[in-house]
């Protein structure tokens, strides 16, 4: 009883790591420009639109966090073989790996500026020393709760596989969740904020991306901002749920029987059908069709 | 047409040409062959787990629905992100989940992993729809069908001006849970095999205890089903080519393509992973 109850609130702890992870996680890439809307970013001196926006995507977030995480673990595991303190060999491994991280920023945001030199867009370097700081520390968050998170399901729940392999597993899945969840915010409602709410983009308005703020030109630190008041949470609530659950329902219901995990997650599978349907619902009867359904089915 | 401005989108089947399937035969029975003059029956069964494995993978990646950037955009339905990404992050969950469960027994394991992506599919798909939903105000509308096929609700009409749908219909939610477990199961399958071959031939090859091994055998399975996962999963992207709705879409028609080729792949690398061990005993 009282190994589940310890293995309770280290689930508890690991979750609350993950969900400030997501939430780092997304807004470093908000601001970084390195989710899928970054398409807009890149296309928008392209159609005679020139910005301020920093723009760092030369990976997916996925396997840039599977590399960071990866690497911030191993050396935290290195770091820990020479019987360094955990938290110090974790903090230093993160440390190191956000030096990666913003070696990667830099050149990502030269190289992919400079690429856009014949549409008459610049490379400021006054943008390149004031966000790449901002990414790097976003970054460190996500970086060290992750691989303290991965520390915790080796060393308290006894998970097999080694700290750097567990760092790129966990590193994918953060990145996969924070960007599955929070470019739509970012894309649709920051770099479209001008377009109607309630409603895509349309396509003809591909490029026109928003490039001024309340005072001058918009910058990543504004899109920062703005993500990190409701995308960047809800990354966090999604990687910090998808964490939570993945221990809780082993961590809980294993001793009980070993088919006790696989049934519960049947049954909160189930449950998050529901609750995706129900808001499916509520979506399609609150906000109304867009036009008449016999005129769309003409 | 694409209101995207592309070229039609085929959609429906491309099958694999003759020669592709000749020459994938021939690599499957070579690596067959292989595994069977290196550990005998034992490699056989092994090599045929991590093809299954990879073509459960590549199978299920077509379930997963994907939207890339113009997702991102609530210019078409999917999830805003890469469909081999996606797909790992659900599928090496679920290896995480699986390789958990492994003192259990293979069937335990399997089911842990296919739960395992399955449930990451479930929150990421669920999150999806509340963005659109509370952040931005769009409800779900499939751009490549009228209606839904479970729920039967209708798009058309909430398809908002100048785009192909946005959001995540029942379908695709579904879609995301069934590739997630298939990425999930696939994963755990070929890591399990491999680590079943490791903890039998290497304190043979090293004259070392099972226990000994253990943390040696457990890395390098797990190295290589990431590995093997990653490979599978840029194939069936492909195969794709951009973006996928989920197993209404008249893309995941074209899945027999990435299945064989997932086979032919798995077999070649999957030989080179139990192959290891014959370097491991010459060094």
């Amino acid at each position: 009883m009282e190994e589940i109850v310890f293995g309770i609130g280290i689930t508890a702890l690991a979750g609350a790591l993950a969900t400030v992870a997501g939430a780092a996680e997304d807004t470093e890439s908000d601001i970084g420009s390195q989710g899928d809307p970054n398409s807009q970013v890149q296309l928008a001196p392209q159609m005679g639109y020139i910005h301020r926006i920093f723009n760092k995507a030369i990976a997916g977030e996925p396997p840039a966090y599977g590399l960071w995480v990866a690497l911030g673990a191993g050396l935290a595991w290195a770091f820990m073989a020479m019987q360094i303190n955990p938290i110090l060999a974790i903090v230093l491994g993160s440390a190191l790996a956000v030096f990666v991280q913003g070696v990667y920023a830099t050149t990502a945001y030269l190289g992919r500026t400079a690429s856009l030199a014949k549409f008459g867009q610049p490379v400021y370097i006054d943008i390149l020393k004031s966000m790449t700081t901002v990414t790097m520390a976003h970054a460190f968050v996500a970086i060290f709760t992750t691989v303290a998170m991965c520390h915790l399901m080796i060393a308290a729940l006894g998970h097999p596989f080694p700290l750097p392999l567990l760092g790129l597993v966990w590193g994918i899945a953060l990145g996969a969740a924070g960007s599955a969840t929070g470019n739509p915010f970012y894309g649709k409602e920051r770099q479209y904020q001008e377009q109607k709410f309630g409603a895509g983009v349309p396509i003809s308005a591909s490029g026109n991306i928003v490039r001024y703020a309340e005072a001058g030109q918009r910058n990543s630190l504004d899109n920062g901002f703005f993500s990190a008041k409701l995308g960047g949470p809800a990354s966090g609530i999604c990687f910090g749920l998808i964490v939570f659950f993945e221990l809780w329902r082993t961590v809980v219901f294993e001793e009980l029987n070993v088919w006790g995990p696989i049934i519960v997650g049947i049954i909160v599978i189930l449950v998050f059908a529901i609750i995706d349907r129900y808001i499916e619902v509520w979506a399609r009867k609150n906000f109304g069709p867009y036009t008449a359904p016999e005129e769309a089915s003409s | 047409m694409s209101a995207l401005g592309g070229p039609a989108q085929t959609g429906g089947v491309q099958p694999p040409t003759a020669m592709g399937l000749v020459i994938s035969i021939v690599l499957i029975v070579v690596a067959l062959a292989l595994a069977f003059f290196l550990v005998q029956m034992a490699g056989v069964i092994a090599l045929a787990g991590i093809i299954i494995g990879g073509v459960l993978i590549a199978f299920g990646v077509h379930f997963v629905p994907v939207g890339g950037a113009p997702a991102a955009m609530g210019q078409a339905p999917g999830i805003a992100t890469g469909v081999a990404m996606l797909a790992a992050g659900a599928g090496l969950a679920g290896l995480f989940g699986g390789a958990w469960a492994a003192p259990f027994g293979l069937v335990i394991a399997l089911a842990g992993g296919a739960i395992g992506g399955g449930l990451l599919m479930a929150i990421t798909c669920t999150m999806v729809n509340v963005i659109y939903i509370f952040g931005m105000g769009i409800p779900s509308a499939s751009g490549k069908v009228d209606k839904d096929p479970i729920t039967g609700d209708t798009f058309p009409e909430y398809k908002s001006q100048g785009t192909e749908g946005h959001g995540l219909p029942f379908i695709s939610w579904v879609g995301g849970v069934v590739g997630g477990a298939l990425g999930g199961l696939g994963g755990t399958l070929i890591y399990l095999e491999l680590l079943d071959i490791y903890q039998a031939q290497l304190p043979v090859i090293l004259d070392v205890t099972v226990e000994q091994i253990a943390s040696v055998a457990v890395s390098l399975a797990g190295i290589f089903a990431v590995g093997m996962f990653l490979m599978n999963a840029v194939l069936a992207a492909y195969n794709i080519t951009g973006t996928i709705e989920g197993p209404h879409d008249p893309k995941f028609k074209r899945f027999p393509r990435a299945v064989i080729a997932a086979a032919a792949a798995s077999a070649v690398a999957g030989i080179f992973a139990i192959a290891l061990l014959e370097l491991v005993g010459v060094f």
